[in-house]
């Protein structure tokens, strides 16, 4: 489809789940910008509505409505309030490990990583969701590059070192620990793939997790 | 009358704006056909939750996803979890489970035993009167998640023939399902 273009039969094969990831894109993006193509595009998810609604119904679990609600009431820009909180931190904890890295070369690598996770965080695009609360009042959340191709956890008030795990396929993936600096803990996670659902554990208990959307 | 869900609903307008209320109640409303779309796709309760939920968060958070001209926000929420559900199933991990277990697709379907029977007999009266070079593409689309060029491929015929003849099933599937009205035309 090349710009301008109207999505014709793009909209039939759209609505059915035919299209691959780019042409959804493209269909996505010219029909919020086009009328006639949305309301055609419109009267084909009828058409599939009417299908899904012919076949077997199945209640959702009730968690999944407080999921729901509990997206829509998170408040946007959470991460935005932990901003002050985390530069500060990282400025305590970058200076002193930039003086002492000759001697301290673990310290010095984890002052890489956290560069590196500035300068993600601040050059791109980002999401941002915050894992389930904990039991000692610590927060965290997790900010991550729309593609999947890095993560950064921060964990403020942290008390203690936290691992960082992908639940996937009834699995745990151990990726990493969050070590604190001052009050905040932080592991940078540049990564290759979309992960959906990360977990906080203190040695082996999962205390907290977080579902991530893309 | 107003058709819940549909573009006179208040809802609409609600949902139009991202208004919580409306996201809240679009969800008390079509949650199970919400849920049972992502489930008919992903065959389990707790990737179907994840779906339906993803794809909600990621229509929340884009501020342009849902116009009025679209229609109603029931079909639109509908079609954006089966395909939240349908690229679910494109990763490579889940692919094998998938396919084992569409094999089993019309067994299941055949065995159905609750909904409402009478739309799903229409649905099948209504896919067995398209022909079969309709009728065998939208299959592969629909119980499938096939896409267009993989159908193309499989059936060894132009891409196309292809788009055009699952254009024109859909149409003629949906004109059966809203009572006998003739099938939308595009030219």
């Amino acid at each position: 489809m090349s710009s301008g273009e109207h999505i014709g039969e793009l909209a039939e094969l759209y609505a059915i789940g035919a299209l691959g990831e780019s042409e959804r894109r493209d269909v996505e993006r010219h029909v919020a910008g086009c009328t006639a193509c949305g309301q055609r595009l419109g009267e084909a998810e009828d058409d599939v509505a009417a299908m899904e609604a012919a076949r077997l119904q199945r209640d959702p679990p009730e968690q999944l409505q407080r999921r729901v609600r509990a997206m829509l009431h998170r408040p946007a820009g959470q991460w935005s309030r932990y901003a002050p909180a985390v530069a500060a931190a990282l400025i305590l904890g970058l200076l002193p490990s930039a003086f002492f890295w000759e001697q301290n070369r673990t310290m010095h690598a984890a002052m890489e990583a956290d560069s590196a996770a500035i300068g993600r965080v601040a050059s791109t695009p980002h999401r941002s969701v915050a894992f389930s609360q904990m039991s000692d009042g610590s927060a965290a959340s997790v900010m991550y590059g729309p593609d999947g191709s890095w993560y950064v956890v921060l964990v403020r008030g942290a008390s203690r070192a936290l691992s960082v795990a992908w639940m996937h396929d009834g699995q745990r993936t151990m990726l990493g620990t969050a070590t604190p600096h001052g009050d905040v803990a932080m592991l940078y996670l540049p990564k290759s793939h979309r992960m959906n659902q990360l977990a906080l554990m203190d040695g082996d208990r999962v205390v907290a997790q977080a579902q991530l959307a893309y | 009358m107003i058709e819940p869900g549909g573009v006179d609903d208040p809802l609409a307008d609600g949902f139009a704006a991202r208004e919580p209320w409306a996201f809240e109640e679009a969800y008390r409303r079509f949650g199970p056909l919400l849920y049972s779309t992502a489930y008919n796709v992903l065959g389990n309760a707790e990737d179907a939750a994840d779906c339906v939920h993803d794809a909600l968060a990621r229509v929340w958070r884009s501020s342009n996803a849902y116009t009025k001209a679209r229609g109603a926000v029931r079909s639109f929420l509908t079609v954006c979890v089966r395909n939240e559900a349908i690229s679910r199933t494109r990763s490579q991990a889940r692919r094998t489970r998938l396919s084992e277990r569409l094999a089993a697709e019309p067994q299941e379907y055949e065995e159905l035993g609750a909904g409402d029977p009478i739309e799903r007999d229409r649905l099948r009266a209504a896919l067995s009167r398209l022909p079969p070079e309709q009728s065998e593409p939208l299959r592969l689309a629909y119980f499938q998640g096939k896409t267009h060029t993989e159908i193309a491929a499989e059936l060894e015929t132009p891409l196309g023939t292809i788009k055009s003849r699952i254009a024109q099933g859909l149409r003629k599937l949906g004109a059966a399902l809203r009572d006998g009205e003739g099938p939308r035309r595009y030219e």
